[in-house]
């Protein structure tokens, strides 16, 4: 049987409406919760929401939580992989930063023109991901070291380099802030005015999210890999039985899994904010785990979970205007990610035993000769 | 079983215990009832102790909060040597074997205080004599006013254990008979609804051509050998068994062999070319079939729909993989057929395995294991744990692939079935094969005091 | 809807309230309208009480006890003393986005906020690119010398009120071992290190300097983990120190508290630290503090903007203007003071140059 962990990173899959019952559930039942807590610090609930709702509904906004969730996507996917074999790569988070900070350095230092320019940025990024990633793998295949640990002080030294790197080598001072050389106009991956009547257009990396997403789910459900990845992930005894080398694949995942990190700093990097600064966003691999969680893995999930943090994240503004503790928004996440795990569960061991009596039911009914049940 | 065990609901009806009705919601209700179960797939935390698996769930308080490992420790010695299960608290379940971990089981059960015992298939593991002590703890307990439900397929020893039997077919009670009534044929006929099968083989097949040869094979784990130098033949068309006490190294010996486990060999052929260098997926690839010892641990994705454990361990060839897509139409073709001819029951290719009994799992992963056209296959435990309809099936399968030229390495705990179906016998322990045993003389008596050492060199 | 929450912010600015709830509303359609009907600036255009001042904080927010709070406090006084209307504060949050701040600055803008003014120099980047599009809001930076022609920039010379402290270290210092904890590796704080070493060198050239950040960038956890402050001030004490200055935002209180473990002496930065009521246990250590006056900053802003005399361009609070200084809140310097002040009048007439790197 599989276990709790295995659902809570959806190896396990639930079919049909069930697996969209499950986070709708929950998703009322953390407004239900937020509710009290609003209720209890003294604001309205309905208030709150309904304005929520009607600034996440404005053409600005929606821009907005369009490109903050392009990041968040691509990062969620990455993490996913992982999850899907078993693996935590909490590196997520230094394997993006990092990323992010060689190829801003080679972006801005212009070796090449317009579009061969960025080609060469998002595959640095790529690589330098990947590596970063494959040294979890590497220890974790070669000298047994748990990647949740590797990953964690990978990220620390990843930081530690980024900054490195950034002093010495790519940084140049501008008034108080320290960042690498802005990469050229003629290297900037144009937005896309997705949303009539908001100052911004959305970030042109929307498209490779969406190719992305595509990508992974074709990888994972229709690939020889993909199928040695999950059933790796579901029963690495089996796996090994079946003659998957587990020891490739936990090098060949963590490798793709950061390639993956690598690209989902390159929205804000090409698309946004062309260097990588002292501002530059941190912790998008962290909330890339809380997505994939939201969103079991399934890159559909993932987008609407996507989507639903960033409209949350984007939503302190709102509901500071409204004398509300921004704080009231970091409650809503975690509530949501937790009745989303509790959701899945009852959800799981409903459908279980669904299956078990269906399957008695539909046997019982053709009666032949011959069998005898245990 | 599970309805009374409190991990499933009735539909209706009534259980009555002493009299007064009950209802369970979980397992915990039914334990409190004082109904104790002793699972068929062993339901323990392999890096723990045996002592933390005992009192996992029902933790001795101390001050209330913590832990008196030092009473559990001498309860759990008591109960251990009451009933002569010999266990060691500090062990842990890891380092057991296969019948030292169900004897914990048993352990468990009776430290929460059990006065029902349900036993799930609990000899399917145990030889012989083992058997013979297991009966006598069984009657001891029963002298001392428990009640055991005793669930197997195994005829003789419901016959020889029970005071009453009941048979079930498909989830209804056929009959409820008196053991002193009925014979064992009897039996099976009412639990079948047909004739009996037997594992009998009837002509040789056994051809010259050798499929696999072993000279010299050895596997060392933590510096010991838990299999030393094994060296044997296995032609087309023959059935090799191996028979001995679970542990003495038949798991590691089909693990070597299948590429899962390092070991070391002076020759390892399957049809003449050296497989020592292949991997595990080369050599499934190159012509062996493996059902494994432990179905739901190597043998399936459990929670995974037929079709893609119809991929599990053909997923470099056809019909299931084309370069490196995944064929999901030949595949899900495929199951269909082997469903058919394997007689799978299932209502469809796209239900879960965990969903199906143990016996139709078995039958999908033989029928799995057996396409391809497999030159040699690995059988461990076949027939264990499923009904008696499967094992006939399975029996017939063998049998029939045997006739076809196939080479069949045979590890069974089922003495009739090992001397059954094998053309010729080897009986290991301590990791060495210490006897060569002609299946058509043995009995089973004599094979069991081989296979515990009682009488080496037989 | 949007009304319900806008009625109920500016209810008492009938004018305001309607064109909030248009821009707020209506999206960018409207920017144009909205930034141009905004409360125009000026003296007396329909009085002080209409101008809403519209404020967006960096990270911490309220309640930092350095920073952010000395920024607040010259709001409040502001309003307070010039009745300005009700402001509006927004609050970053970690990790966010440029673009998550510059929404923030539109949405201020977009509401009738005028002016506007961004703490930190985190908001540089989205600043310029909002105030283009607002060209009738005033708006204000902290930190920041983006140019614009309706950006003022508030800068500071933090380098001279360190180099005061430097000074104050070292004649203060009886192991001649001083050192210096700032919270993230980043350049601004550079300028409290360069100012602080060239004061304890002129002061006793001889001495010893020890130096540590709590965390590198973009990990900005160094300006608000008492924890690491204090770890990291535990060692410089138990390395000899005994007078060790701080930069660390939040984490400042750490340090406080290892120099109250250790029996030494300690520095604190931005406002008068041990006049907090938040630092009251720990203010006997406390021998003086780097004062950085965003408050006074933040008022003379407004104040300007309401007489009608705001100009665009960076105006420098160095110590010539009063923007920094040192505090002598417990008499502890009181001893030094004249040689601290005869620094202090080297450095207004010139004759020190204080490096800012």
């Amino acid at each position: 049987m599989s276990s709790f962990l295995d659902r809570l990173t959806g190896r396990v899959r639930l079919g049909g409406w069930l697996a969209v019952a499950a986070p709708v559930i929950a998703i009322l039942f953390a407004v239900l919760i937020t509710s009290a807590v609003l209720l209890v610090a003294g604001n309205d609930p309905v208030e709150a929401f309904r304005t929520l709702a009607d600034y996440g509904s404005q053409p600005p906004t929606m821009a907005l939580i369009l490109n903050t969730s392009v990041g968040y996507y691509i990062s969620a996917l990455a993490v996913a992989v992982g999850f899907r074999m078993n693996l935590f790569n909490i590196g997520v988070d230094g394997q993006y930063r990092l990323a992010a900070v060689v190829a801003a350095g080679l972006g801005g230092a212009a070796v090449l023109p317009g579009v061969l320019n960025i080609v060469l940025t998002i595959v640095c990024a790529v690589v330098v991901g990947a590596l970063w990633a494959a040294i979890a793998g590497v220890l974790k295949v070669t000298r047994g070291v748990s990647e949740v640990i590797s990953t964690i002080m990978l990220n620390a030294i990843a930081t530690g380099v980024g900054s490195w790197l950034v002093s010495n080598y790519f940084g140049v001072l501008n008034g108080n802030d320290l960042a690498t050389r802005p990469i050229p106009d003629d290297a900037h991956v144009p937005g896309i005015p997705l949303v009539a009547g908001a100052p911004q257009p959305v970030n042109g990396f929307i498209v490779l999210a969406v190719i992305l997403g595509a990508a992974y789910y074709v990888l994972l459900n229709r690939t020889r890999f993909g199928f040695d990845l999950r059933a790796t992930g579901q029963s690495e005894t089996a796996a090994v039985a079946s003659g998957v080398n587990v020891r490739r694949m936990v090098v060949a995942t963590m490798v793709i899994s950061g390639a993956v990190a690598g690209l989902s700093g390159m929205p804000e990097l090409l698309g946004a904010s062309f260097k990588y600064s002292n501002n530059f966003p941190t912790g998008l691999g962290f909330t890339g785990i809380a997505i994939a969680l939201l969103g079991r893995n399934n890159p559909v999930g993932m987008a609407v979970g996507a989507l639903l943090w960033a409209f949350l994240d984007t939503s302190s503004d709102a509901l500071q205007l409204l004398n509300i503790s921004k704080e009231i928004v970091q409650i809503m996440q975690g509530v949501i990610v937790l009745s989303v795990i509790v959701a899945y569960e009852l959800v799981h061991r409903y459908r279980i035993v669904a299956e078990q009596r269906r399957v008695s039911r539909e046997l019982a009914a053709p009666a032949e000769p011959e069998g005898a049940a245990a | 079983m599970k309805i009374l065990y409190g991990m499933q609901r009735p539909d209706e009806g009534e259980i009555r215990i002493n009299g007064s009705p009950v209802g369970f919601h979980t397992p915990a209700d039914a334990i409190a009832a004082g109904i104790g179960m002793v699972h068929q797939h062993f339901m323990l935390a392999d890096n723990l102790t045996v002592l933390e698996n005992v009192v996992l769930g029902s933790e001795p308080r101390k001050g209330g909060i913590a832990l008196d490992f030092a009473a559990a420790h001498k309860r759990i010695k008591e109960i251990s040597d009451a009933y002569g299960l010999g266990i060691r608290p500090d062990a842990t379940v890891e380092e057991l074997g296969v019948g030292d971990r169900q004897r914990v089981e048993i352990l468990k059960v009776l430290y929460r205080g059990a006065r029902i015992l349900i036993l799930d298939e609990p000899t399917a593991v145990l030889v012989p004599h083992e058997v013979e002590e297991l009966f006598g703890n069984l009657r001891d307990l029963v002298s001392q006013g428990l009640t055991i439900l005793f669930i197997s397929h195994k005829l003789d020893e419901v016959l020889r254990v029970a005071d009453a039997i009941t048979v079930i077919r498909r989830g209804t009670t056929v009959a409820t008979v008196d053991p002193k009534d009925v014979t064992a044929r009897g039996l099976a006929e009412l639990m079948v609804g047909s004739e009996l099968p037997s594992p009998e083989t009837r002509e040789s097949t056994v051809t010259d051509v050798v499929a696999l040869s072993v000279r010299g094979l050895s596997v060392l784990t933590d510096g010991r050998a838990v299999v030393d130098d094994a060296s044997f033949d296995i032609h087309k068309g023959e059935v090799l068994g191996i028979a001995g006490v679970e542990g003495n190294g038949q798991a590691e010996l089909v693990e070597a062999i299948m590429g899962m486990r390092a070991c070391t060999a002076d020759l390892l052929t399957l049809n003449g070319a050296s497989i020592a260098d292949w991997s595990t997926l080369r050599r499934r690839a190159g012509g062996i079939g493996y059902i494994p010892e432990d179905r739901h641990r190597h043998g399936l994705l459990l929670e995974s729909p037929l079709w893609e454990n119809r991929v599990l361990g053909h997923q470099t060839r056809r019909p299931n993989a084309r370069g490196i897509w995944i064929d999901r139409a030949g595949a899900r073709a495929d199951t269909r057929r082997i469903v058919e001819e394997y007689d799978v029951r299932t209502p469809g290719i796209d239900v879960d395995a965990a969903a199906l009994s143990g016996g139709n799992q078995q039958k999908l992963i033989v029928g799995r294991e057996m396409s391809g056209d497999p030159v040699l296959l690995i059988a461990s435990h076949p027939t264990r744990g499923v009904d008696v309809g499967a094992q006939a099936a399975i029996w017939d399968h063998l049998r029939r692939a045997r006739a076809a030229g196939l080479a069949v390495l045979l590890i069974s705990a089922d003495l009739d079935e090992l001397i059954g179906l094998s053309d010729s016998l080897k009986v290991i322990l301590r990791g060495r094969i210490v006897a060569d045993v002609d299946p058509a003389t043995v009995t089973p008596e004599q094979l069991g005091s081989a296979m515990t050492g009682a009488g080496e060199g037989a | 809807m949007l009304r319900n929450r806008v009625s109920k912010l500016a209810a008492a600015t009938t004018a305001g309230a309607l064109l909030m709830a248009a821009a707020a509303c209506g999206g960018s359609d409207d920017t144009k309208a909205s930034a141009t009907g905004a409360a125009s600036q000026g003296a007396g255009a329909g009085g002080a009480a209409q101008v809403k001042v519209g404020l967006a904080y960096d990270i911490g927010g309220r309640g930092d006890g350095s920073f952010n709070d000395a920024a607040g406090a010259g709001l409040d006084k502001a309003v307070a003393d010039l009745k300005l209307g009700k402001a509006q504060e927004l609050e970053a949050t970690q990790g966010e986005t440029d673009a998550q701040k510059e929404q923030r600055l539109r949405l201020l803008a977009q509401g009738g906020y005028n002016p506007v003014i961004a703490i930190g120099f985190a908001y540089s980047g989205p600043l310029g690119k909002v105030a283009k599009d607002f060209p009738n809001t005033k708006f204000a930076i902290v930190d920041d010398p983006v140019e614009g022609a309706n950006i003022s920039n508030l800068l500071f010379a933090e380098e001279q009120g360190s180099f005061l402290v430097g000074v104050a270290a070292a004649l203060k210092s009886t192991k001649d071992n001083i050192g210096f904890v700032g919270g993230v590796d980043v350049p601004l704080i550079h300028k409290f290190e360069a100012g602080f070493e060239a004061g304890a060198k002129a002061a006793k050239p001889s001495i010893k300097i020890q130096t540590k950040y709590l965390s590198q960038p973009p990990d900005m956890s160094g300006f608000g983990d008492p924890a690491k402050g204090k770890t990291a001030a535990q060692g410089m004490y138990d390395a000899g120190a005994d007078v060790v200055y701080q930069a660390a935002g939040g984490s400042g209180g750490g340090v406080f508290d290892a120099a109250k473990a250790a029996g030494g002496m300690a520095i604190g930065v931005d406002s008068d630290q041990a006049a907090l009521p938040a630092y009251a246990n720990v203010k006997d250590v406390i021998i003086t503090s780097m004062l950085k006056k965003v408050d006074v900053a933040v008022f003379d802003f407004l104040k300007n903007y309401v007489d009608g005399t705001v100009k665009a361009g960076p105006t420098v609070y160095d110590l010539k203007a009063g923007g920094v200084d040192y505090s002598t809140t417990g008499g502890k310097v009181d001893d030094i003071k004249s040689k601290i002040d005869d620094y202090k009048q080297q450095i207004i007439d010139g004759k020190i140059t204080v490096p800012s790197s």
